[in-house]
């Protein structure tokens, strides 16, 4: 579905990410791991057209995407949840959600009603401002809005940074309950072992590189993998 | 071991504690001195209500300007310095319509389009109960034009900076408040041109005295509260006005979440444009005249009065104004003319320094 060959990409003239292959399948959980500075998010910033995009290609159901704007890569079924500031602070909790199908002529109801639903938090909270949110309410919202469009591959970036220990777990439960629904998740993800054990498939990326790629398990498994990036 | 005061630490304290505490007393003060100068009889009823009264349609007008540099900011991030130069060009563009409208096959029509000061005013007989739908259609055209212009000069100037920072925004704002200036002083020349006569006035009683409340004050209230309404309305409760909210507060998050952020950005200038526009028609038809200077001459005022209720905030504009508005007036109770402006930007300084980012900054976006 999301394919990414041979993909050179960064922010200027400085140069992240360094021939990245990556593929996601429909309805898979793929995780991207990889120590700090590795360019883990500049693959989904060059997806969604935030880095710049220097050479190779992206593509997204067999059609190419580099070069589109993000109102226009929504619409194929593809939406990407920043890491930071991914909430409208002054906005209320269904203001967020309604920006999230603001490409719509109108305001879908059953999919609010899907997203409630998912995090009846939210349905609770529907009138109040998003920044006096938790940090675990602001990323269900932040999600809920990327889910509006029922999208068929949802971007994910470090879904758990900055939250208290025990809401980690339950935020990534969150997201298997997501796949589960049958949206294909691409995460970047700080616990690495976490995400491996949770995926489908994982790809541990190094200065800009591929470097392994398998099955989540086969990479929690690997003697090499554990030692160099997973602590032992 | 000694322990040192951080120097810093002491003046914010300070500022936190100790300069509230004494602007309270002041005010506490200045109340007082108010109340007893009504009771002994140094400023009557009426005088005060005629200050407050005056204060508030100055307020209103500048409030009203302010919401056009405020969205701007709010949204592009930048100071825009040609903001005086579009209340100047929305005064003309509704005044030359005005005057059209109110004075065609009585005076020659060049004289008229030219908001000639050959035309004498007083052969028109503007004013807002004699002519309204002269007055009425100079609103909407001014509004109208100033939207296309802040739009054209968007695309022009400022789109092709989209990214550049803010200083350089500004600088360039400048050079477009100078071109359109000096674009105006070619085609209208400078002199300052009356624009109304017999305004029309009610005197009400109060107290021992009266107050005189003149019909064209009394429009710009209504009418400045009437879109200041609208544009509420307009920001809370529509899809684009919450994109326009989105928007200012974070633009990055707006372009992922699939916001068309350049068709936000030209809906905010047709909208400040237009608010601006209507507030420079207003304003002279308050003042009864106006210059090339119009608005230039106002542009501090109006950049007081969204410093002082928070930049980016429309309602802090509005709040701004008023207190901008009042206090100009109101310190005539204390002082000569020639400080009241000064006692607001006084005010002004006096509230950055216990509230940095204005009165409702950080408190509401736009």
């Amino acid at each position: 579905m999301l394919a990414v060959d041979d993909l050179d990409a960064g922010y200027g003239d400085l140069q992240v990410l360094d021939g990245v292959d990556l593929d996601v399948d429909s309805g898979e959980y793929v995780a991207i791991v990889g120590p700090n500075g590795a360019g883990k998010s500049t693959v989904m910033k060059t997806v969604f057209g935030l880095a710049d995009h220097m050479s190779g290609e992206i593509q997204f159901d067999g059609e190419g995407i580099s070069g589109l704007r993000p109102d226009q890569i929504i619409t194929r079924g593809l939406n990407y949840v920043p890491q930071s500031g991914n909430v409208f602070a002054g906005l209320s909790v269904r203001e967020n959600l309604e920006m999230g199908a603001y490409i719509l002529d109108e305001v879908p109801e059953d999919r609010l009603t899907d997203v409630y639903d998912r995090f009846p938090i939210l349905r609770e909270r529907a009138d109040q401002r998003a920044g006096s949110l938790s940090g675990g309410q602001q990323q269900m919202l932040a999600m809920g809005r990327a889910l509006m469009l029922d999208p068929e591959l949802l971007l994910l970036d470090e879904p758990s940074a900055g939250l208290a220990p025990e809401l980690v777990e339950e935020t990534l439960d969150r997201i298997d309950r997501i796949n589960d629904a049958g949206t294909a998740v691409l995460i970047v993800e700080q616990n690495a072992k976490e995400a491996l054990r949770r995926c489908d498939r994982g790809y541990v990326l190094v200065d800009g590189q591929n470097r392994y790629e398998d099955t989540g398990e086969t990479l929690l498994a690997d003697r090499q993998v554990r030692e160099e990036f997973l602590g032992g | 071991m000694a322990v040192r005061d951080n120097p810093g630490r002491v003046l914010s304290s300070l500022r936190v504690n100790l300069l509230p505490a004494l602007l309270a007393v002041l005010g506490l003060v200045l109340l007082l001195d108010l109340g007893r100068r009504l009771v002994i009889g140094g400023l009557t009823l009426s005088a005060l209500v005629r200050f407050l009264w005056t204060g508030l349609v100055r307020g209103m007008a500048i409030g009203l300007a302010g919401i056009g540099l405020s969205l701007t900011y709010s949204i592009l991030g930048f100071a825009n310095f040609a903001h005086g130069d579009y209340i100047t060009v929305g005064a003309f563009a509704g005044w030359v319509t005005t005057f059209v409208v109110a004075g065609v096959g009585s005076v020659g029509l060049d004289l008229l389009v030219l908001v000639s000061s050959d035309a004498s005013a007083g052969e028109l007989g503007i004013n807002v109960l004699s002519t309204p739908v002269a007055i009425a259609a100079g609103l909407v055209v001014a509004a109208g034009i100033t939207a296309l212009v802040t739009v054209a000069l968007d695309r022009v100037v400022f789109r092709p900076m989209r990214d550049a920072n803010g200083i350089a925004l500004l600088i360039a704002s400048v050079g477009v408040a100078l071109a359109l200036r000096y674009t105006l002083l070619i085609l209208f020349s400078g002199s300052v041109r009356t624009l109304t006569t017999d305004v029309p006035t009610t005197a009400v009683g109060v107290g021992s005295g009266e107050v005189v409340f003149r019909a064209h004050d009394v429009t710009v209230v209504v009418l400045a509260g009437l879109l200041m309404l609208g544009t509420h309305l307009l920001l809370q409760y529509t899809k684009l006005g919450t994109a326009m909210r989105a928007m200012a507060d974070n633009k990055e998050l707006a372009l992922v979440t699939g916001i068309p952020t350049e068709r936000v950005v030209r809906t905010t200038w047709i909208l400040g444009g237009a608010l601006t526009g209507a507030a420079g028609f207003l304003i002279a038809l308050q003042l009864g005249g106006m210059s090339t200077t119009l608005g230039w001459d106002r542009l501090l005022l109006v950049f007081a009065a969204v410093i002082l209720g928070g930049v980016g905030s429309i309602y802090g504009a509005i709040v701004g104004g008023l207190i901008i508005g009042i206090t100009i007036r109101l310190s005539l109770v204390w002082l000569p003319n020639e400080l009241s402006i000064a006692s607001a930007f006084v005010v002004l300084v006096f509230m950055l320094l216990v509230r940095p980012n204005g009165l409702l900054g950080g408190v509401e976006t736009v």
